[in-house]
């Protein structure tokens, strides 16, 4: 009975919890915006979401090749390229061909991830670098949104295209950048707060449905997967400067509440910023990373020229997260040590 | 200060492992099995090694001084039995490896100890009959050192130093690792004892005011205790204080900062902010010492795991091998993975079981496949995602992934800028990263490295 005895460093337990069952947290916690997604936006969204994870997983899988691993599914396991994939459909227009979203999620997961060494190594938010790849590449299909089915038809349309079940229009945040521009305005998108709180807006996948990204969210602080920091910090600053302009100009600024669940920074502040290896280690750096991105995010939304500013926002904190870290060094309990 | 209010006194960091302490703690400590063999290790505590004092073929009683040292820092040790020399060669030892011992053999007709001689101790203690001097030197006599793990000799740690005075002295009953309950029982069964060595230890070093830290987790201790000290004729500013459960609260840098709210400096010792910290097994052992004249030659172990058949609490020999005592505790009835000596958070494993217990060793532990099955390294290591949920669980507030992977790169300079001497070893990063990194054993790595290269580099 005592013959096959290991002998190891300490300690010898371990809680019961690996990279993939923090994955899997958060794939949970999207599927109510899922779910919404789907409603809203029917057949598309579902086909979309399916080609972005494919895609990611396939690509992975191909890098794995390429790296000549071993086991070239080993890291498949850990599910971090589906969530790639997820966000990265989450966060383009519904009506993105799938041929481009092939593209986007392929060069997300080779360039954003597989490049730098795989999970853990990557500087930049893989589905971001996806996200700004097809932006560059593809600008006129990633500014055109599509509207959810069962709209108000009183809201103001771009185009009176009537398609089967969904047709173009501006995104709540469109309206707004053009609200700021015309200097009047802003009331319009104010009065689509309850219509933005349950997703019957346009915008992409991932940007509709508040209230199914607080249920996410929420489930994600419950189960510790992410901390409150990042969120808290990127809205609160969100908020502050929001708060901000519409102080001084209430007609040609939307309201603080319109900029928090308009555009992508309820999923942002969940999903995106909270993605482990590209936030800071410390709370304190956690702390200065949120609120870079909330106040850029809300900077590039007021004064710059794009309605919304998460991507770039996210790319930027990230570049300066390492540079973040070293600031943010960790002192000992007992101090420094006297040398 | 109400010492009956429960107030939740904690330390930052940490982390909640199951603490599986039902397999004993309602175990009485029992008489260990007759033994044929001791070896005693000439190295049983930090400090200088000790040289034998007796030879081959020498006959030796109970009690009688086998091995000493001239060093400061060194506490001589005991024959627990009446036997004879065997040998003196190389026992395996779980620090050092392989180390000097001397091996005795037990005489025949030999019966051992069942208990310490706890009848003595009553409420009427009174410590100030002992000179601070009469206590010291009876403490280092009878070869007493830290019996929580570490090893200190204590003579060295209660005398007074006027350079470093200590006033407040804290008693580590917290007992924060799994498993291990032989502190626990002591408590309970010999209260008196504790209390008289409590009381001697503060005499001795000269401290104003005494806390007992203890564990949340043992309701039925801290009401024994307090119901002793209420008894007590002569009690001075001792107060017994609930900590919060938390693994690592029996470390000694958090217990003071829990009751304290002070940080002992980093790389420094408790008596630099004038603290001392005794183990609860330590101050039962000063009492025996001062009051009965006896040398430390048996201690409580804890032979526990689910993988043991009858596990429990028992007075052994120091020198008694650890399969000696498996074998009385019914073997081994599930297949057993590991068998460690301490608990299973900072304990070490061993592979040769004749290994035998020293005045440090608290616990016997074997596990189970199941029970390490989720530990690191019985996992394949990825890729760390820099979560920090080690530098949550850090009770040192260090940074250990940004350590370990500096040992794993060879940066050994990177490393110690992330302080990694400051790191006690408690455990906590390894045993809350998801994507099973061994961080301890890079981090316990990386140490060891380190202090080669300053050996090979004279300053």
């Amino acid at each position: 009975m005592l013959s096959n005895i290991t002998v190891s460093p300490s300690p010898h337990i371990s809680k019961h919890m690996s990279t993939r069952s923090i994955m899997v947290d958060v794939i949970i916690a999207l599927v109510p915006a899922m779910i919404a997604a789907v409603w809203y936006f029917r057949i598309h969204a579902l086909l979309l979401v399916a080609t972005c994870v494919l895609t990611a997983v396939l690509t992975e899988y191909l890098c794995n090749l390429a790296r000549q691993k071993p086991n070239p599914c080993e890291s498949i396991g850990d599910f971090s390229a589906v969530i790639t994939g997820l966000i990265l459909a989450m966060s383009v227009p519904p009506q993105l061909p799938l041929w481009a979203a092939v593209i986007g999620s392929a060069f997300a997961i080779a360039i954003g991830k597989m490049v730098f060494g795989g999970l853990g190594a990557n500087i930049f938010n893989p589905a971001m670098v996806g996200r700004a790849f097809l932006t560059a590449s593809f600008g006129m299909m990633m500014t055109t949104w599509t509207v959810p089915a069962g709209i108000d038809p009183a809201m103001p349309k771009i185009s009176a295209e009537n398609k089967v079940d969904a047709y173009t229009q501006q995104t709540p945040l469109a309206w707004s950048k053009q609200a700021i521009k015309d200097k009047t305005g802003a009331d319009v998108v104010n009065n689509q707060l309850s219509a933005m709180f349950t997703g019957k807006t346009g915008g992409c996948l991932g940007e509709t449905s508040t209230l199914a990204l607080i249920i996410g969210g929420i489930y994600l602080l419950i189960r510790r997967t992410i901390s409150f920091h990042i969120p808290l910090a990127v809205l609160l600053a969100a908020f502050v400067f929001a708060s901000i302009a519409y102080l001084i100009n209430s007609s040609a600024y939307a309201s603080p509440l319109v900029h928090l669940t308009g555009g992508g920074m309820l999923i942002c502040a969940f999903f995106i910023a909270t993605d482990p290896v590209t936030a800071p280690l410390t709370t304190r750096g956690m702390w200065i990373f949120g609120i870079g991105v909330g106040a850029i995010t809300m900077l590039i939304r007021i004064v710059g020229e794009y309605p919304e500013g998460i991507m770039y926002s996210i790319l930027l904190m990230n570049a300066v997260t390492p540079l973040i870290d070293r600031f943010c060094k960790l002192v000992p309990a007992g101090g420094k040590p006297h040398v | 200060m109400n010492s009956e209010t429960m107030r939740t006194l904690s330390f930052p960091g940490g982390t909640h492992p199951p603490q599986s302490k039902q397999l004993t703690q309602k175990s009485r400590i029992q008489p260990g099995p007759p033994v044929k063999q001791l070896a005693l290790m000439l190295s049983q505590h930090i400090g200088a090694i000790c040289e034998p004092l007796v030879k081959k073929g020498d006959e030796v009683q109970t009690s009688q001084k086998i091995a000493d040292s001239d060093a400061f820092v060194s506490a001589p040790i005991h024959s627990p039995v009446n036997g004879k020399v065997k040998e003196i060669s190389l026992q395996s030892h779980v620090v050092l490896g392989r180390s000097p011992a001397i091996v005795i053999t037990v005489d025949a007709d030999q019966t051992i100890a069942k208990s310490p001689a706890c009848d003595k101790f009553t409420k009427d203690f009174d410590a100030q009959r002992y000179s601070s001097e009469q206590i010291c030197d009876a403490v280092r006599q009878a070869g007493i050192v830290g019996m929580g793990g570490a090893g200190f000799p204590t003579r060295v740690k209660i005398e007074p130093n006027p350079r470093l005075p200590k006033e407040t002295m804290i008693v580590n009953a917290c007992e924060c690792e799994p498993y291990i309950t032989c502190d626990y029982r002591i408590m309970l069964e010999w209260t008196y004892q504790l209390i008289a060595g409590i009381k001697l230890a503060q005499r001795a070093s000269g401290c104003s005011k005494v806390f007992i830290g203890i564990e949340d987790n043992k309701p039925r201790a801290i009401k024994v205790i307090n119901a002793a000290l209420r008894a007590q004729k002569h009690v001075d500013d001792i107060e017994v204080v609930p900590v919060k459960t938390k693994y690592p609260q029996g470390g000694e840098r958090q217990l003071i900062r829990a009751i304290l709210k002070k940080n002992v400096p980093t790389g420094g010792i408790p008596p630099m902010i004038g603290v001392l910290v005794l183990n609860v097994a330590t101050c039962a052992a000063i009492a025996e010492a001062v009051v009965c004249n006896q040398p430390l030659t048996y201690r409580t172990v804890t032979v526990t795991g689910e993988a043991i058949a009858n596990p429990g609490n028992f007075y052994v020999p120091i020198g008694m091998p650890v399969a000696d005592l498996i074998e009385f505790c019914g073997g081994v009835t599930k297949k057993s993975a590991k068998v460690v000596l301490g608990g299973p958070m900072m304990g070490i494993a061993i592979a040769d079981l004749s290994t035998p217990v020293t005045k440090a060793t608290g616990a016997i532990t074997v596990l189970t496949p199941k029970q390490i099955g989720r530990a690191k390294f019985e996992q394949r290591e990825t890729a760390c995602i820099r979560c920090g949920r080690c530098i949550e669980a850090c009770p040192e507030g260090l940074n250990p992934t940004t350590i370990a992977h500096a040992v794993k790169n060879n940066l050994l300079d990177v490393a110690q800028k992330y302080y990694m001497s400051a790191c006690t070893e408690c455990g906590c990063c390894s045993y809350v990263c998801p994507a099973n990194i061994e961080i301890t054993g890079y981090i316990k790595t990386g140490k060891i490295l380190l202090a080669r290269q300053k050996k090979k580099m004279p300053r």
